[in-house]
């Protein structure tokens, strides 16, 4: 017996539905529930641009407003995709602005963005609200100028982390008078040149702006200006946080920061120095995130600054905090959620500061709320990492870079297996984790039994055999995202698994041991599957077929094989009836 | 309990009433100030009059039952009271909703054929966190819903079809393509140009096509300007809109040259379908049969075919370009334009164009 709605009834109720993972549930209910929800969404998330074609969704959605697009495997953040892979935006920005006059919101992470399609989505969307780009490449300060020019509507200009080509600060003048900003972060711009009267007239008349992020060439002594141009500033990040100790100077910005009342998250900080540190601490109270990653302060500076913050739920800080300092952090902050710890000096050979295991322990024992942790450091031991698992049993996200790979327990020369283990087993809500250190295929056993959540699993420089890596696809549920580097695995656990990989959006394997031969194989049998061997080296098959190949990413996709490939990337073959052999 | 017991009991009150008639047949009266809350009551009462009488009772729509009815009067009689503060009604909101499913959907849909929005947007809330987090089994299973999507609908309910007649014939003269080049291959084995022509399918076909007829010196031009591929982005765009204009026109004369019986003389540009690459495939599974009907070699002229072999010889060298993001520029740039305006050859393409 099927209860009966009027559609509209129904679309109300998924109105108030609004993740993707849910929304894409109730299209799969049935039938009628699909063809209402596709009329309704509004929001899209495509989590691999090459896993469905632009047209395909516009099709299927007709009525959506957002776009998020992801584009090049995680692994491109640590430069082993090399330049040219893919991920362009074009094609997408083409076909949406031919069909979505309406679009109002773009979202893209990790993909090719030219200044060509930033002049067609200025050109092509009328009420278009929010750009945010977060790990971008490929386009200049020019195709911002048109962004400013043209988007009348823009409330949300976001470049996180991308690289600009930073040609001059006058883009910041193409915005009309009209434009009130409520969210700006230009962080990454890298030149010097900024025009500074320019920045401060945007911000005078967004009087709606609640996030500011400015670039390092900002001054320390323009910020009280700005400040005080944005007095109801919710999120904040300062230029180069250094400047000769001048009294005038630092009254301006204590004041400028105590008026500030709704503060809630600072960021920025280039090159502080103590001196000005103290101006910020009429605004710590209130703060809830706070990031030092590039603040070079020493730990007695960055525990005098936290315990002004009592209620921190997210802290970003370099290893210059130590163990000293995560302690402090312990005994001050307990609704810490989130925690990275960045590594100083990842290249030196000497520990240069005293960071170890300890101060992870502390801050798992001093603070219950915590969720979310990036760690580096030198040492780890089973016994402490068993200890942060029992503190800690409601992670959601553990990564642990233990900074010189195959790093055994320093106290007892063994793996580190049982530690992860121990993760794995009291986190039943983990769904990131990331390893390091000596391990073998046993924790990869662990992780099968116990991770059943596990979404996103990062592995270097671990295991024994392929028995590891069948652990994995045969054991995690959830599993989503592998990327794999530098590990023993090879064809056969690959092969026995190959329908896994139809349930995972995507598996990267770099410097391991999967033969061309199993490529092509697994090319050949899994239609739905996009595998691409990336191979600067040269061509593949000049090589013998057991030869293993540099690169593998595989991906689902109902688009078919990509054409947009650079010559050191090669599309396994789909059927085995066109092959030419 | 009901309002009617209350009205005799105490007729010294002197309160109106309302009369409201569920589908059923049964009929009761409704203190005033309760029943009004209700939009379409307060519409049936001021627009029409009705509702003063037992004879004229207002029949409410067929999706409020007397059980719902009671519920949505105990509603709006809480919520009807004027001085409540914000809280008190929040937390009489959530006591009143803690139902089951069932009478839980019966209720928003009676609240909905009443339009009492604040008690649609309370029942359609809490529906919502009953139906998040849950997966389509799950939610099927709580709902009654049949299980009526196909497993193919389930991957990608929107099947891609091949709705260019265009993109067919590429299809047919690659596949032609791929058995000439594996002729070759078993003479000269040279194995690394058929790698890549395997891979580049639709960009060998159209490079032949456009090398064949058109200006091969557009190639070469935008090659060389490309040749610094590692470059930013930002230098390749604009040498790629002019490679856009320049393919363009070729692929425009070769089209009437060669393919003039399905294609005409319609502007390649104007191909909607050519971004699914994936309908290439899809094709050429679908076409294998056509393969042998000999109609290609009528139409491809002996010594254009030698050209073409030199040229996709040629062109296999020179895939070290830049060519394939090209190509996604030019299929992508073809998009702007909707294909509605494309006009159907012959039955084959009807019949695909249909399927969508």
């Amino acid at each position: 017996m099927m209860f009966s709605f009027p559609d509209e009834v129904l679309e109300h109720v998924f109105s108030f539905i609004q993740s993707d993972k849910d929304r894409n549930s109730v299209s799969m209910v049935c039938k009628s529930w699909y063809e209402i929800e596709r009329w309704c969404r509004r929001k899209v998330f495509v989590g691999n641009c090459y896993s469905v074609s632009p047209r395909m969704v516009i099709r299927r959605f007709p009525e959506f407003r957002s776009i998020e697009l992801k584009g090049k495997p995680h692994f491109a953040d640590f430069n082993l995709v090399p330049d040219g892979w893919g991920g362009y935006v074009f094609p997408w920005i083409a076909e949406m602005a031919g069909a979505f006059p309406w679009l109002e919101e773009i979202k893209l992470k990790r993909m090719v963005v030219t200044d060509e399609s930033l002049e067609l989505i200025a050109k092509s969307f009328k009420n278009f609200k929010v750009l945010v780009l977060s790990s971008c490449e490929g386009f200049s300060t020019d195709g911002l100028a048109a962004i400013a020019a043209s988007c009348k509507n823009l409330k949300e200009l976001d470049l996180r982390d991308c690289e600009v080509d930073d040609l001059s600060g006058h883009w910041l003048s193409h915005f009309p008078d009209t434009v009130s900003l409520v969210s700006l972060n230009i962080s990454c711009l890298g030149s010097d040149e900024v025009s500074f009267s320019a920045l401060e007239r945007l911000v005078g008349r967004c009087t709606n702006l609640r996030t500011l992020r400015l670039n390092r060439a900002v001054p320390l002594d323009k910020i009280a200006n700005i400040l005080r141009r944005a007095p109801h500033l919710v999120e904040f990040g300062t230029g180069t946080y250094a400047a000769d100790l001048r009294p005038d100077v630092y009254s301006d910005l204590a004041g400028a920061f105590s008026s500030c009342k709704e503060l809630k998250s600072l960021s920025g900080f280039w090159d502080l120095v103590p001196a000005y540190l103290p101006a910020i601490y009429p605004a710590c109270s209130k703060l809830t995130s706070l990031n030092l990653s590039y603040a070079t302060i020493q730990s007695p500076d960055l525990i005098k600054l936290l315990s002004q913050c009592p209620n921190l739920q997210r802290l970003l800080v370099l290893d210059y905090i130590e163990d000293s300092g995560l302690e402090a952090l312990a005994s001050t902050c307990k609704d810490l959620q989130e925690l990275r710890v960045f590594p100083s000096d990842p290249f030196g050979a000497e520990p240069n500061v005293s960071l170890t295991e300890r101060g992870l322990v502390a801050v798992s024992s001093g603070c219950p709320k915590l969720q979310s942790v990036l760690y580096f450091c030198r040492r780890m031991s089973n016994e402490a990492l068993v200890t942060i698992a029992k503190n800690c049993p409601n992670f959601t996200r553990f990564r642990l870079c233990i900074i010189e790979p195959r790093t055994a327990d320093y106290l007892t020369l063994e793996p580190l297996d049982v530690g992860f283990g121990a993760i794995v087993q009291y986190c039943k809500d983990l769904q990131r984790l990331s390893l390091s250190g000596l391990l073998t295929d046993r924790v990869f056993e662990y992780i099968g039994t116990y991770a059943k959540k596990l979404e996103m699993l990062s592995v270097a420089f671990a295991g024994d055999s392929d028995l590891g890596l069948h652990h994995v696809l045969s054991g995690c549920e959830s599993l989503r995202k592998l990327e794999i580097r530098d590990c023993p695995f090879g064809d056969k656990a690959l092969l026995a698994n190959a329908a896994k990989l139809d349930t995972m959006r995507s598996l990267w394997m770099s410097s391991c041991a999967v033969s061309f031969g199993a490529c092509k194989l697994l090319g050949q049998k899994m239609p739905r599957l996009n595998v691409e061997v990336i191979d600067e080296r040269g061509p593949p098959d000049s090589r013998p077929e057991s030869c293993p190949v540099d690169k593998l990413y595989i991906y689902r996709t109902v688009a078919g094989p990509r054409f947009d490939m650079p010559p050191f990337v090669w599309t396994m073959e789909d059927d085995p009836s066109l092959q030419l052999s | 309990m009901s309002e009617v017991d209350m009205a005799v009991t105490k007729p010294e009150m002197m309160k109106s009433y309302i009369w409201l008639q569920t589908a059923d047949g049964s009929i009761q009266q409704v203190e005033q100030e309760v029943a009004m809350f209700c939009p379409m009551i307060c519409h049936e009462v001021i627009q029409k009059g009705l509702g003063s009488s037992k004879n004229y009772a207002i029949s409410l729509p067929q999706r409020v039952n007397p059980a719902m009815l009671s519920l949505i009067l105990d509603y709006c009689r809480f919520h009807q009271v004027p001085g409540r503060s914000n809280k008190e009604r929040k937390s009489f909101d959530e006591k009143f909703i803690r139902m089951d499913t069932k009478r839980l959907c019966e209720l928003t849909s009676a609240a909905d054929s009443l339009q009492l929005k604040p008690l649609v947007d309370l029942t359609s809330r809490a529906l919502a966190r009953i139906i998040e987090g849950k997966s389509p089994e799950e939610i099927r299973e709580i709902f009654h819903l049949p299980d009526d999507l196909t497993e193919e609908e389930k991957l990608e309910p929107l099947k891609n079809t091949t709705d260019d007649p265009r993109i067919r014939l590429l299809n047919r003269l690659y596949a032609k393509k791929r058995k000439e080049l594996k002729e070759r291959q078993k003479l000269k084995n040279v194995e690394v140009e058929e790698e890549r022509v395997d891979d580049r399918s639709v960009d060998d076909l159209l490079s032949f096509i456009n090398g064949d007829g058109g200006d091969s010196k557009g190639i070469k031009t935008s090659k060389s300007k490309k040749k610094n591929r590692r470059r930013k982005d930002q230098q390749k765009s604009t040498s790629t809109n002019e490679a856009i204009k320049n393919h363009n026109k070729e692929l425009n004369g070769l089209n009437s040259v060669c393919c003039s019986v399905e294609i005409g003389q319609k502007s390649w540009s104007g191909v909607g379908a050519s971004s699914n690459l994936h309908d290439v495939e899809d094709d050429i599974f679908a076409s294998k049969n056509e393969l042998d009907d000999g109609e290609i070699d009528d139409e491809i002229d002996p010594a254009l075919k030698e050209k073409i072999d030199r040229e996709v010889e040629d062109f296999a060298r020179r895939l070290n370009s830049d060519w394939p993001e090209r190509m996604q520029e030019i299929l992508s740039f073809g998009h702007e334009r909707k294909p509605v305006h494309f006009s159907l050859n012959g039955n084959g393409s009807l019949r695909r164009y249909a399927s969508m």
